[in-house]
């Protein structure tokens, strides 16, 4: 009797530690990482089609190339801009079991992944990149006192591309705008002499806008209203002033369908020449280049975004140094690599984005971004981006892009617009 | 071990033998004579003998749960304790993680719980209209489904031509994954070029900006969503007026119902299983439709007045990091769902189903 008892309650644990050992070993599969130097580097990043697929590819092959006996695990995880990579750094950094590194944007995007970046200080004094590279990525890659990341390439995003037949047929002389009360001009005259969209836009996402009135605040209120502005001390003149410029070209200048489509689509209608303008990162420029018989300066060119002229207005693509690393000895070794010579051409080239180092030889890149790398170069002012990480925390980035969604996708509600954008960056 | 498997044996044959007692006597006999001399059969003629020998608790859960509550632990414990860890431990985690300031990459803070995110939800704007576009979107999309499916279960029931292929037509949408669906009425939506807007624009409507219209997009999102589940709804119901018998339609027919009386009073009560279990489905899909916005978009943040709570949650946790308050979003999701689905638990259980 007592015999069978203790058979059953037998049976009942060992079916519980079975189900105890199970469990046990589906944790030990989320666990991992640790791991010596020896470990190859995994890269995390999100180039995952067109130029960006390219690029990736050729800086792979560059860096086998340079260093044969280490191991390079590129991981790309594509789709919704970068929402799926930050989503995978995020649970993975969260789970304490990091990637060697990852790309993202410097600045004031640190803030995010406090707590869990490294130190790459004597990197960067190594190998001499606080030289080599310009003055903003040596103060934009620092957080907290210390290196974090190491910049690949730069686009750049003061910039407003057209097509030029377009805009002959308008009668307008791009290289005249001067302002943004001009662009308005001008695209008031594409809508009355052609029948082209005066101004594409791919409003499916909120980032367009969001970019659009950082570019218009800096072309309409300055360089310094638009340090303010990211410092934290906006004027409302200035901020109110950028979003009633905005309100009226998006109420007669863009494309209906602007709601459903994205940048892909957008960019089409400059390609097939529907639309006479487009203000985008010189990361729409890839596309064109693709395009066949669309070649810069006969069919599509380029203008500094009214109103910022001898402006460059910063973008940094950047490998990120999480601590507790995997590898960290080879992930050092990534990290030199991709702030080197052989890398950013590798890269850039391929990317239609400009390297940050100084010293690089421009021959191999096409015409289009030689002219930008000289740009760069001859900057008076780079200010940092607003969208895309360099300006702003990813919190206050968030903020504004709710207010865009909410008071901004028409009816365009200035005022609210203009206090939900102070409201969000103010200290 | 032996014991148990020698015992399980015996309750099989026994099993075995009562079958064949109440079917055919005479084949089996020698079933039910092997039974009689079985040694291990002694001490256990039921399983009241095991009760008889007194372990308190074994008993007293038997008592409680069923007498094979405790024989069968081993089938049901391990997947118990699994479902109970990753479903239910983890809603429980998420729960205490709401109660946490988690926000970023340093781990939560256990030492201060309160319900400040709670607090935060209820007066943020975003999380009001998030939740209240999620209950629209639940009920229009199952109320409008399981009418339109009705309708095209009863027309498909009226014995017409093609019987086959139209149920086929109609069940197709629900093979597509929302995010080719979405794909689909993205492109149908288009403002400019749009099969929507160009067949409203023939009856001199539109053109409409569907998805650009922050008081039109949750109803452009319902419409696509019934385009692609009223199918299923149908299948449910088919299934159900399939089970009516003929003589409830002759009864109403003699009786002088007409066809509307016939199916609203006779019918359609009778429908009531199907409705139900079709309504659960439907809601759990609607509470889904993170999928179907995320697609729409390529993104996290839906359209302005397509919010849900699903979209919101995602949004908090990866673009700012924000945990403790994604989770307390998620809870608040939770609450919506176990809001629907307690009530049919409930209804199941009365039925005697559960």
């Amino acid at each position: 009797m007592k015999d069978t008892e203790l058979n059953r309650r037998d049976v009942v644990k060992g079916a519980g530690a079975l189900g105890a050992a199970g469990m046990v070993g589906l944790a030990g599969c989320s666990g991992g990482g640790g791991g010596g130097s020896d470990a190859p580097i995994e890269v995390l990043h999100g180039w995952t089609g067109g130029d960006g697929a390219t690029a990736a590819e050729a800086l792979e092959e560059a860096f086998n190339e340079e260093y044969p006996d280490t191991e390079l695990d590129m991981n790309p995880i594509g789709g919704g801009g970068n929402q799926n990579l930050d989503a995978v750094v995020a649970n993975r950094l969260q789970n304490d079991n990091p990637p060697s590194t990852f790309a993202n944007w410097p600045g004031p995007n640190l803030g995010r992944y406090e707590g869990v970046l490294g130190d790459v200080s004597d990197l960067w004094e190594e190998a001499g990149f606080t030289d080599s590279h310009v003055q903003e990525a040596v103060d934009l890659h620092q957080y907290d006192g210390a290196f974090r990341a190491v910049p690949l390439g730069s686009h750049r995003l003061n910039c407003l591309f057209y097509n030029t037949s377009v805009v002959e047929e308008a009668g307008v002389d791009p290289s005249s705008l001067n302002s943004v009360s001009a662009l308005v001009d001008a695209l008031e005259t594409v809508a009355s002499e052609t029948d082209a969209t005066p101004m594409t836009h791919g409003g499916s996402g909120t980032w367009t806008k969001t970019q659009l009135f950082g570019v218009t605040l800096l072309g309409q209120a300055g360089y310094d209203e638009y340090m303010n502005f990211v410092e934290g001390n906006p004027s409302r003149d200035a901020v109110q002033g950028a979003f009633e410029s905005l309100a009226t070209i998006f109420e007669n200048y863009i494309n209906d369908d602007s709601a459903s489509i994205g940048l892909t689509e957008s960019n089409q209608n400059i390609i097939d020449g529907e639309a006479a303008f487009i203000h985008q990162g010189n990361w729409a420029a890839g596309a064109y280049r693709n395009a066949d018989d669309f070649e810069y300066g006969s069919d599509w060119g380029f203008k500094t975004f009214p109103g910022t002229e001898g402006m460059y207005t910063l973008h940094f693509d950047s490998f990120l140094y999480p601590s507790n690393n995997p590898s960290p000895e080879n992930t050092r070794t990534w990290l030199e690599f991709v702030g080197g010579e052989a890398a950013q051409i590798a890269f850039n080239q391929y990317k239609g984005s400009i390297p940050t180092r100084t010293d690089v030889d421009m021959s191999e890149f096409g015409p289009y971004l030689q002219e930008t790398a000289e740009d760069f170069a001859d900057a008076d002012q780079r200010p940092p981006n607003i969208q895309h990480g360099l300006g702003i925390t990813a919190d206050q980035r968030s903020s504004l892009n709710d207010v865009i969604s909410s008071e901004f996708t028409g009816p365009y509600n200035v005022e609210a617009a203009t206090d939900g954008f102070i409201d969000a960056v103010s200290n | 071990m032996r014991d148990f498997l020698s015992k399980t044996r015996t309750r099989l044959r026994r099993a075995v033998a009562a079958d064949a007692e109440s079917g055919d006597v005479g084949t089996d006999a020698a079933t039910a004579t092997d039974r009689e001399p079985d040694p291990d059969d002694g001490t256990v003629v039921t399983d009241g003998g095991t009760a008889a020998g007194g372990d308190g608790i074994v008993d007293r859960l038997n008592d409680r749960f069923g007498e094979d509550f405790t024989e069968s632990a081993p089938f049901w414990l391990p997947p118990f304790l699994l479902v109970g860890l990753f479903v239910y431990g983890a809603i429980a985690w998420n729960f205490v993680i709401s109660l946490t300031d988690y926000q970023g990459f340093i781990g939560p803070d256990y030492s201060d719980l309160d319900f400040e995110m709670y607090v935060r939800a209820i007066n943020d704007s975003a999380v009001i209209d998030a939740t209240v576009n999620t209950f629209l979107l639940v009920v229009a999309f199952t109320a409008v489904a399981l009418g339109f499916g009705l309708v095209l279960a009863i027309l498909i029931d009226r014995n017409i031509r093609f019987e086959n292929t139209f149920r086929t037509i109609y069940l197709l949408p629900m093979s597509l994954s929302f995010v080719v669906t979405a794909q689909f009425w993205l492109w149908m939506y288009n403002y400019n070029n749009g099969v929507v807007n160009i067949v409203l624009g023939t009856v001199g409507i539109g053109p409409i900006s569907w998805i650009g219209n922050s008081s039109l997009v949750l109803w452009a999102v319902v419409f696509a969503l019934v385009w692609q589940f009223s199918g299923y709804t149908m299948v449910v119901y088919l299934a159900g007026l399939r089970a009516i018998p003929t003589e409830h339609y002759e009864a109403a027919r003699v009786d002088g119902a007409s066809t509307l009386k016939m199916y609203w009073r006779v019918i359609i009560p009778q429908l009531k299983g199907s409705t139900i279990s079709a309504a659960i489905v439907l809601m759990v899909f609607a509470l889904k439709a993170f999928d179907f916005l995320y697609s729409l978009v390529s993104g996290y943040r839906p359209p302005n007045g397509a919010d849900i709570l699903a979209t919101k949650m995602v949004r908090e946790a990866y673009s700012t990091n924000n945990w403790a308050y994604a989770s307390a979003i998620a809870i608040i999701l939770f609450l919506m769902a176990l809001s629907i689905i307690g009530p049919y638990l409930y209804y199941e259980y009365k039925q005697g189903n559960l």
